[in-house]
């Protein structure tokens, strides 16, 4: 058997209860291997999901299903690395994931 | 984390939403099933419970400073499953390889005994019982206030 997380979906229907991400671009921090990422970024414009951790990261664009690659972009870079590069008001939702 | 907090305000557009999703502390549970019953449960202190008090301090500094306003909070149960205790500890290890929290003798043996404790309930369950990481997840949709 495969660890499996929240078989239950909690945590997309919490998420999904709070956010309609039509047409939103997204920043998602701390995405690790991009495992609720997948849940919503289908209704989303365009996603960009951050983690500093490159096995995550390898991961979440192995396991990337084939139609959400051309909206959804994974990078390995901490936010503290990611925040000064981009101009301000870009994004219609953060998410922060479990990121402490 | 305050930081952080205003540059991700600086990114948000102003009718922009931000939503955080955070354990909340002193709720971890290893618990085993069996044919969907509860056998056994288990508090499991974590070294990270301190990260959430101060990234909740962090929001809440925000908020009273005037950025972000706090419009609704939800909790949920949030539960990782594996076959062997030895599946779910190196997933949790991978999971919390943010927590940089030293850890002394006492914590690390207190840790052995509790899975060991988990490794025989499991073992004596037999077939068709697993193991799971159970907690609590608080989920917070905040508005930029100007």
């Amino acid at each position: 058997m495969q660890i499996r997380e929240d078989p239950e979906n909690n945590e997309t229907r919490a998420l999904l209860n709070l956010v309609d991400f039509s047409g939103a671009d997204v920043l998602e921090i701390g995405c690790g291997d991009g495992r609720l990422t997948y849940r919503y970024a289908e209704e989303a414009a365009k996603v960009t999901a951050i983690d500093p951790f490159e096995a995550s990261i390898i991961r979440a664009k192995q396991n990337l299903p084939v139609k959400l690659r051309d909206r959804v972009e994974f990078q390995c870079i901490a936010f503290e690395d990611f925040a000064p590069q981009n101009r301000p008001a870009i994004f219609d939702t953060v998410i922060l994931s479990w990121a402490l | 984390m305050v930081h952080a907090l205003e540059e991700i305000w600086r990114l948000l557009k102003p009718q922009g939403l931000l939503i955080d999703i955070h354990p909340v502390a002193e709720f971890s549970l290893i618990k085993i099933f069996q044919r969907g019953k509860v056998l056994f449960t288990i508090p499991k202190p974590e070294t990270y419970w301190e990260d959430v008090f101060q990234a909740e301090g962090a929001i809440a500094q925000l908020v009273e400073r005037g950025l972000f306003l706090v419009e609704r909070v939800d909790e949920f149960d949030y539960l990782t499953y594996a076959s062997s205790v030895g599946e779910l500890r190196a997933h949790r290890e991978l999971i919390n390889a943010f927590d940089n929290t030293p850890k002394d003798e006492a914590m690390l043996s207190q840790e052995e005994e509790l899975y060991s404790q988990v490794e025989a309930v499991l073992h004596e369950a037999g077939e068709g019982a697993e193991v799971a990481f159970h907690e609590r997840g608080r989920i917070a949709r905040i508005k930029p206030a100007s």
